[in-house]
């Protein structure tokens, strides 16, 4: 409340110099639009944090959902506007698989970093009567057996199928499974069906089978346990060395956006993402809020786009 | 039962009344006018919800989710353009029944119908819940082609008189939704490159443009060559249906809730499908199926009452096993997280009392959507007043806003002109639409079933036969299939005989 007295003081105060004198006007003097590029869960943080920020910013930030294309309708929408901080894009590492697989026509460099949200960690999971404990006894299994472990993910060149094809390479797996794809989150029932032997989905999807013991999540992607779930080991825990891959989120806006603009989203960011609202909110849809300021998150899109490469590149999934 | 009561006390406090009542009236109203769809509606009330307290929000999404449900057989009835894609099996004979005046009977009649189908599926829901998600684990990729197949094979039989005409139509429809990035491999189809087109057609984007471009094309062709209807305006009475009306149809409704309950409950199918199904199901069953398409009432009682249960039949998978159907219910999933209810087995355990508050926020909404609309027929009946051109100008302003709500984009308010227009100029060449509505709705599922079931069988297509349901389901569609192409070759065959026969009765008299 005492932020929205103070702003509307602030306001009238800048539009009294605007009268009188000639100041350039204060950013922002209009709402901010956030597109928003996925549905689901990604779409209800989106709207949540939009609605936080503008509890932190003198006008609102509206979510405008643009879905569609994996995400190349949205980027390509907010890379066509003006770099004044009005468009902003609740992104994720799409813009990199987006961009190697040949959908996007541009990479990360068309966006400034604002500031990084938060982290979501898939978690992979096998039918309970499985028997397996580990990602090794799997394997073993596996080889033993020569049968090829059926593994559902979301569509051919989607993170979920990224992260499964990740594993797989660090188990010596590569060749002994097959990847279905599947919608709408429907691996894990099929997984409960025992159509498919594994699965790797948002642990939101596994938590209450896993429970109820229809099936067993076996382990998670990031390189630390997460808060959700902490009794379920780390997939390096758990014997494929290494592995360290999570889903990142984080607001940007077309490149040229000038700093003290950015600035001033990035702390009215920071602020919702501190906010107990959020942090209730990161419990309850699964995801883990992870910020970092605009200079940080730059870098481990760098960082993250030259990993997402040479992936899709030893898939021979990389179309440029 | 203490606790039944104790979820009485939240779902029943003013507050939530409130809050399934307002979002009902939301739906009922983005239902009823053609363009706006409750998905869109859903996605305005989601994050007003954020806000509310667990059974409010709740509420309020379950009510915009019913309301919208049966909110969108007013414009099919009335003006012949369906609300929702699941309302488009209604306008087959529900639109003929307002020409012949009997829109408010059949509005009445649909509401009531509606509300049927959903208290049925609710009841299913209550009592069998953990029997029915079993069921539905069994519906594998390969068991849900199935049934789709044998879907499809039935309601192919709906108002074809060309065979051939009826192809072209469905196979139209199948290849609008091949436009676009194809979710399983991650390729573009027909994109020629561009990424607009990468975002492909949207279904509801299809509707609009199917339904409501060609009736207002028509409108203004009329309007400017001086061909003006006056019958239509004559007839406006608020006329409700008796309880004997209603009762006379009783069975079909009990089957056509059964059926809608089952179809919501298998993921990967939905309210469109089950409703197209019901009313080839009340041809097939009717004494007089000659009437259907021409304003029966059957044909509108069995698709509003299938379409309904499939609210209360999504609802199953959605609780038990945590996987939505459709984006509607998608959007409720959201709601359910935000508010820390995780769906899947646990819920039943953890949760049993916002369970209760569920079904009693479902039961309310649909008191409340059987008041709003009883009590709205009187003034939804009005529309027909209204001169059809300038209901015209009307009715694109708001699919063109429509059509762009959905995603936000213009590339869909250039969709439903381009499609329009073509839509307009097959009905010219007497190429039917319903065909190619079918293949909106039920190619992109079949394809992906299928698919999917080739997958995971490694390219064994035994996989379709290897289970009961799915040797049952295309053991029918192939009886089906075969039975239509009997009649026909009958058909043809003694029309040929007849016209041997005159013939032969014409050369010797001369």
């Amino acid at each position: 409340m005492n932020t929205r007295i103070f702003a509307s003081v602030a306001l009238v105060a800048a539009m009294a110099v605007g009268i009188g004198g000639q100041a350039r006007a204060e950013f922002p003097e209009k709402p901010v639009e956030m597109t928003i590029l996925f549905g689901s869960t990604a779409q209800t943080i989106g709207q949540l944090l939009a609605d936080l920020m503008s509890k932190h910013m003198p006008e609102p930030v509206v979510p405008v959902s643009r879905p569609g294309g994996g995400g190349a309708v949205g980027y390509q929408y907010v890379h066509g506007m003006p770099a004044d901080g009005y468009n902003i894009v609740w992104n994720s590492n799409s813009i990199s698989t987006g961009y190697h697989n040949g959908g996007i026509p541009f990479d990360f460099n068309a966006f400034q970093p604002i500031a990084k949200i938060s982290v979501e960690v898939p978690a992979f999971a096998v039918r309970a009567d499985s028997g397996w404990n580990s990602l090794s006894d799997m394997a073993a299994d596996i080889k033993a057996s020569g049968q090829k472990l059926k593994i559902g993910a979301s569509g051919k060149g989607s993170f979920t199928h990224l992260t499964t094809e990740a594993i797989l390479a660090a188990m010596g797996l590569s060749d002994m499974a097959v990847h279905v794809p599947y919608d709408q989150g429907r691996a894990p029932v099929e997984l409960i069906a025992g159509r498919l032997d594994a699965a790797l989905q948002w642990p939101g999807q596994f938590i209450s089978h896993h429970e109820a013991g229809t099936l067993k999540i076996l382990c998670v992607t990031s390189a630390k346990r997460i808060s959700q779930l902490p009794d379920i080991p780390t997939c390096a825990e758990s014997g494929a060395d290494g592995m360290d891959i999570v889903m990142w989120r984080g607001l940007a806006a077309p490149a040229g956006t000038p700093e003290d603009v950015i600035v001033k989203l990035e702390a009215a960011a920071k602020a919702a993402a501190e906010s107990d609202a959020f942090k209730q909110a990161a419990q309850t849809i699964g995801f883990e809020i992870d910020f970092a300021d605009h200079a940080a998150f730059g870098e481990l899109i760098a960082r993250d786009d030259k990993a997402i490469a040479d992936l899709m590149g030893q898939l021979g999934m990389k179309a440029q | 039962m203490d606790l039944l009561l104790a979820a009485a006390q939240v779902a029943l406090a003013p507050a939530a009344l409130l809050a399934v009542v307002a979002g009902t009236l939301l739906g009922v109203v983005f239902g009823a006018i053609p363009g706006l769809t409750f998905t869109v509606a859903m996605a305005l009330v989601v994050p007003m919800s954020f806000s509310l307290d667990t059974a409010p929000a709740i509420g309020l999404l379950l009510g915009t989710y019913i309301g919208g449900m049966t909110g969108g057989s007013v414009s099919a009835i009335l003006v012949g353009i369906p609300g929702t894609p699941s309302a488009a099996a209604t306008v087959l004979d529900g639109y003929q029944l307002t020409r012949r005046g009997k829109a408010s009977l059949a509005l009445g009649t649909a509401v009531v119908a509606s509300a049927f189908g959903g208290i049925v599926s609710l009841i299913v829901m209550v009592v069998s819940v953990d029997m029915v998600a079993k069921l539905a684990l069994r519906f594998g990729p390969a068991e849900t082609f199935g049934l789709l197949l044998f879907g499809l094979s039935t309601i192919c039989g709906l108002a074809q008189k060309s065979l051939v005409k009826g192809l072209i139509s469905g196979i139209l429809g199948l290849l609008v939704m091949t436009i676009g990035i194809d979710e399983m491999e991650g390729v573009q189809r027909l994109t020629f490159g561009t990424i607009v087109l990468q975002q492909g057609v949207s279904l509801l984007v299809a509707m609009i443009a199917l339904f409501a471009v060609p009736h207002v094309i028509d409108a203004f062709v009329k309007y400017y060559t001086g061909e003006r209807k006056v019958e239509a305006v004559a007839d406006v009475r608020a006329e409700l249906p008796t309880i004997r009306d209603i009762l006379r149809d009783f069975w079909l409704m009990l089957r056509c809730a059964l059926l809608g309950t089952g179809i919501g409950a298998i993921p990967g199918t939905g309210g469109p499908i089950a409703a197209f199904l019901a009313y080839a199901h009340a041809r097939k069953s009717s004494k007089r199926p000659e009437r259907f398409g021409k304003g029966e009432m059957a044909g509108v009682v069995a698709p509003e009452t299938a379409n309904n249960a499939v609210t209360g039949g999504a609802m199953i998978p959605l609780l038990s096993l945590g996987i939505p159907g459709d984006p509607a219910t998608a959007i409720l999933l959201s709601g359910l997280l935000i508010h820390g209810l995780i769906p899947g087995p646990m819920l039943f355990l953890q949760n049993p009392g916002e369970i209760y508050q569920i079904y009693l926020a479902i039961i309310v909404a649909y008191i409340a959507v059987v008041a709003i609309q009883l009590l709205g027929i009187r003034f939804f009946v009005q529309v027909l007043r209204v001169p059809a051109h300038l209901l015209a100008v009307g009715i694109i302003i708001m699919c063109a806003y429509g059509a762009f709500a959905i995603r936000n984009s213009v590339f869909d308010v250039v969709s439903v002109g381009v499609l329009g227009a073509m839509a307009y100029g097959l009905t010219r060449v007497g190429i039917p639409l319903t065909p190619i509505i079918l293949g909106l709705v039920l190619g992109p599922s079949i394809e992906r079933e299928f698919r999917t079931a080739m997958i995971l069988s490694e390219g064994d297509p035994s996989v379709f036969v290897a289970s009961i349901p799915g040797a049952v389901f295309l053991g029918l569609a192939a009886l089906v299939v075969g039975a239509q192409v009997l009649r026909a070759a009958r058909a043809t065959l003694s029309a040929r005989r007849t016209e041997e026969k005159s013939r032969a009765s014409v050369t010797p008299s001369e």
